[in-house]
């Protein structure tokens, strides 16, 4: 069985990196012509790469999975869907302090502004924001709201910020939003999510338990912008 | 004696031979493994947190979340190594070799073949698709999803290049973009709304960004006129529309 899984990923994982090495050897082969130091050096990496892919699924589907649907199962018996908020809140903002791609974000931030926007201040926000965005989602799973209510309105709001602000801030803002969105805290908080929306009574697994991650990536570009359109208008006055 | 001999010069010369290899997975690999150790804290404080105040889970499952936590960590940082060492150098040599030779017409295609490739290699990805072909049964199977948000992130990719090219302002790209999103979400069908949100959010890891970006950077440098910041930042936001509207077709179809 654990075997079989193994050999299942494996294969996948294969198939999805197969296209990359047939691309860069053909493209070596027609434009290139690298020194061989150079292929070895691309060809080690992406075997690494494929390695460490094969065992990040594997640990992701025979450990995180199930025991993030269990603990899901869990959370969903005890009916406290204000607990599991604040919960959701405390864990987006430490995963978002504890993002190493977020300080660099927040170092760019600063030079964008010119230094008028300190980093700290940036992390305090963005953390704030996606723990604030963990928490809603928790409650869309807990109460069942749809995930218009709070998808529809927020990406409106991106709409009407973007008119608002500048050419910089913008684009800094929608790469933000990739930034935060690392592959351990979506899948942790995706197969829990799933889990939780799995043990409700009339949650639909699929309906309720997808959307956070979007969810988690809209937080940024919301606090980003925000943040730039109060700081621009304190550097006009 | 003499075997034990033979034995032990042939794993010397296979260490020797691989040298250059194990040189590679440990290069500069301090930083790799905090970042790795940094991801896995915030989980295990909430894993514990949790069975400690909340949860009554049985041992083997602690057990078997350690077990998954660690393959995962050793997982990641095989990859993020490996990304690090290899495929970013890669990117950097498409990147410049592209812009040298190629015109327009063979710079997007180019641009589009290496998105649909890095995207399906994207771990978020992967655990998105695993994760959807588990809940409904594998009516929607993972290797499907997969395709489908790398070919359209493919597609958007190329369209983000090729707005840099015309100079159109980003800000009103990602506004209608937005715009489209939320209008075709109402054409499609409800259960494949959250998993296409979704596909737009995993698509941007650590295989991705850091490829996009090397592009973008040697798409501004050869530009003509001046780029402004917004040209090379902003790619990222514009190419994970593609997966969004993608699934969202997907879902239109499947029905």
């Amino acid at each position: 069985m654990i075997l079989n899984q193994l050999w299942s990923i494996t294969r996948e994982i294969s198939m999805a990196l197969a296209p990359l090495v047939i691309f860069f050897l053909l493209f070596q082969v027609i434009y290139a012509r690298r020194p061989w130091s150079f292929v070895r050096q691309v060809l080690t990496g992406t075997v690494l790469a494929a390695v460490g892919l094969i065992f990040f699924l594997f640990g992701v589907q025979v450990g995180f999975m199930p025991v993030a649907r269990e603990m899901g199962a869990g959370l969903a018996a005890l009916q406290r869907p204000f607990l599991l908020m604040g919960l959701g809140f405390l864990f987006g903002l430490l995963a978002t302090i504890a993002e190493p791609a977020v300080w660099v974000l927040c170092g760019q931030v600063e030079r964008a502004s010119g230094g008028y926007i300190p980093e700290k201040l940036i992390l305090v926000v963005l953390s704030l924001g996606v723990g604030v965005f963990v928490a809603l989602g928790m409650g869309r799973v807990s109460f069942g709201w749809p995930l218009y209510f709070l998808l529809i309105p927020g990406y409106i709001l991106a709409i009407i910020l973007i008119f608002f602000s500048t050419p910089t801030f913008i684009a800094v803002a929608f790469d933000a939003g990739a930034v935060v969105t690392g592959p351990m805290i979506v899948t942790f908080v995706m197969s829990l999510v799933v889990g939780i929306a799995g043990a409700i009574e009339g949650r639909d697994p699929i309906l309720d338990g997808f959307g956070l991650v979007a969810l988690v990536a809209l937080a940024p570009i919301l606090s980003v912008m925000i943040l730039g359109l109060f700081f621009e208008r304190k550097e006009r006055d | 004696m003499i075997l034990n001999i033979i034995i032990n010069y042939n794993l010397f010369f296979l260490l020797w031979q691989l040298g250059f290899e194990v040189r590679l997975l440990l290069k500069e690999s301090r930083e790799v493994i905090r970042e790795v150790g940094l991801a896995i804290l915030p989980i295990t404080f909430f894993v514990v947190i949790l069975q400690l105040f909340f949860l009554d889970l049985p041992l083997a499952s602690l057990g078997r979340f350690l077990f998954g936590a660690l393959l995962v960590s050793l997982g990641l940082f095989l990859f993020l190594q490996g990304v690090r060492v290899g495929l970013l150098a890669m990117g950097e040599m498409v990147g410049a070799e592209m812009l040298e030779k190629g015109n327009i017409v063979t710079i997007l295609l180019i641009t589009f073949v290496l998105g649909v490739a890095i995207t399906i290699a994207e771990p978020g990805v992967q655990v998105l698709a695993l994760n959807v072909d588990l809940v409904t049964g594998g009516e929607l199977s993972n290797t499907l999803l997969v395709w489908v948000v790398g070919l359209s992130l493919g597609i958007f990719l190329a369209f983000a290049i090729l707005r840099i090219f015309l100079g159109i302002r980003m800000g009103y790209i990602l506004a209608i973009g937005y715009a489209v999103i939320i209008i075709f979400s109402f054409f499609t069908p409800a259960n494949f709304v959250p998993i296409a949100f979704d596909a737009g959010g995993v698509t941007t890891g650590p295989m991705t960004v850091p490829f996009i970006l090397s592009i973008g950077l040697g798409v501004t440098s050869v530009l003509p006129r001046r780029s402004e910041m917004g040209d090379t930042f902003g790619l990222m936001g514009l190419a994970s529309l593609g997966p969004v509207l993608g699934i969202m077709l997907l879902g239109v179809l499947f029905n």
